[in-house]
């Protein structure tokens, strides 16, 4: 191919392929719910609270700024519910009315509208909003002080916690398939290993998600974790447990894949991906915080911009 | 039908999932059981996490309540009080020691008793205080 053909684009009419956002969000609420049902039936009623608050507010949020900024509505394309339904998920079911609505208002009006609406927010919307309700309410989302009084059958010190804290051997009790079932303390969907891999074999087989930046960030994950285990077993826990617990698997499917604030060609993808998942398993093992994965998706989303300049292509092709 | 058409049955499931939401924050709480599962000791050394239910569950170290609460009589497990109640954050009284003090002589004591104890210096310390 000369380069003058690369420029070519041929005329209409276009055909289009029938996706839409609504159909986008709709399916990816739709991988959620396994994960979802999980959480509600060990956090009960206080679980499904935090979810209804959440997608309802975020919806009602999103129609106030396109009142206020007189823009036609966007709620129907599903994309406001959608912030809301994943933001819940990642809260402990303990979290208070107040804080979720704040958090889908950071989500939907600080990480979204203001920059433009659908496509154009360069952050993961929940991603941000735990990050600033997490700096500045710590405590709400210190899953062992916010689930203290639950007592499902299996130990709810967070995993995470206790390996950072007290090191591999305090998580080597737990199994990975305790984890990969949901045996876990965490966020109201973002326990059950099983529900979140079927949600996101789901989206990556619709196309919903793209499998280059889900599994590229499990792969960071998994080397990471497994040379920093490599070099010293006792401090560290393992590959499996890293890729099971916290927020990873939600991060790789539901987060980092964000089409607004992800890349778009093959190598940046790849690139994108990687990098959120070495950056998270550095700041679980070496850095202060107890998880990684929303400030790695952060920090992504940051240098994705620049990731898209290499190596970049014309999108589309002639039939 | 487009999106923005489609905004007022969206609009009308957000204000039930609204009514839903407010409904589960006013009739559902977390639980609360009578006997405490875990308990959260905030303190400047280092938040400690201790597990009541480990302590005293049948299926794991099985005290009695009187081994930690005192104040009971032999094989009564009722009318339990929290160590807060006695134990006063300081306290001047050499028969009532303060809270901090109460806690490391019974936690100490019994790890030390059943060859469990943190051991000396800031390692055996952040084996329960964490920051």
């Amino acid at each position: 191919m000369t380069e003058a053909k690369k420029l070519i684009v041929s005329h209409a009419p276009f055909w289009h392929d029938g996706s839409s956002i609504a159909q986008r969000s709709y399916s990816t609420m739709l991988a959620a719910v396994p994960a979802l049902l999980l959480g509600f039936s060990q956090y009960g009623m206080p679980a499904v609270g935090v979810a209804a608050i959440a997608v309802s507010t975020a919806v009602l949020w999103e129609l106030a700024m396109n009142r206020i900024m007189r823009r036609p509505e966007t709620i129907g394309d599903g994309n406001a519910a959608l912030i809301g339904l994943v933001f819940a998920m990642l809260l402990p079911a303990t979290t208070p009315w107040w804080a979720v609505v704040v958090g889908t208002f950071t989500a939907v009006v600080i990480g979204k509208q203001i920059f433009g609406g659908t496509g154009a927010s360069p952050f993961n919307p929940p991603a941000l909003a735990l990050a600033i309700l997490t700096v500045s309410w710590a405590n709400l989302f210190d899953f062992n002080q916010a689930l203290l009084t639950y007592d499902p059958g299996f130990p709810m010190v967070y995993p995470l916690f206790a390996a950072k804290k007290f090191g591999a051997s305090a998580v080597e009790s737990i199994t990975t398939l305790d984890l990969l079932l949901g045996r876990q303390s965490g966020g109201i969907g973002a326990t059950f290993g099983i529900g979140l891999l079927a949600g996101g074999a789901f989206l990556m087989v619709r196309g919903i998600v793209r499998w280059e930046i889900s599994l590229s960030f499990l792969a960071g994950v998994f080397i990471t974790a497994l040379a920093f285990h490599m070099a010293d077993a006792t401090r560290f826990a393992g590959p499996l447990f890293h890729l099971c617990t916290g927020y990873t698997l939600i991060g790789a499917f539901f987060l980092a894949p964000d089409d607004s604030s992800s890349p778009v060609n093959f190598y940046p993808m790849l690139i994108y991906g990687a990098a959120g998942g070495i950056m998270t398993v550095l700041i679980r093992n070496i850095g202060v915080y107890v998880d990684g994965v929303i400030l790695a998706i952060l920090v992504i989303n940051l240098i994705n911009p620049l990731l898209d300049k290499i190596r970049p292509k014309a999108i589309g092709k002639v039939a | 039908m487009t999106a923005q058409k489609e905004w007022k049955p969206v609009f009308t499931a957000a204000v039930v999932l609204l009514v839903v939401g407010i409904f589960c924050y006013a009739a559902f709480s977390a639980p609360s059981p009578e006997r405490p599962v875990r308990l959260m000791y905030q303190v400047a050394a280092g938040n400690v996490l201790f597990d009541h239910n480990t302590h005293a569950a049948p299926s794991g170290y099985a005290l009695a309540c009187r081994d930690c609460h005192h104040n009971l009589e032999e094989g009564e497990t009722e009318g339990v009080v929290s160590c807060s109640e006695c134990h006063p954050n300081e306290s001047e009284d050499n028969d009532i020691p303060k809270r901090s003090d109460a806690f490391h002589q019974q936690c100490i004591g019994c790890h030390e008793q059943f060859g469990a104890g943190p051991g000396e210096g800031p390692e055996g310390c952040s084996i329960c205080h964490v920051r």
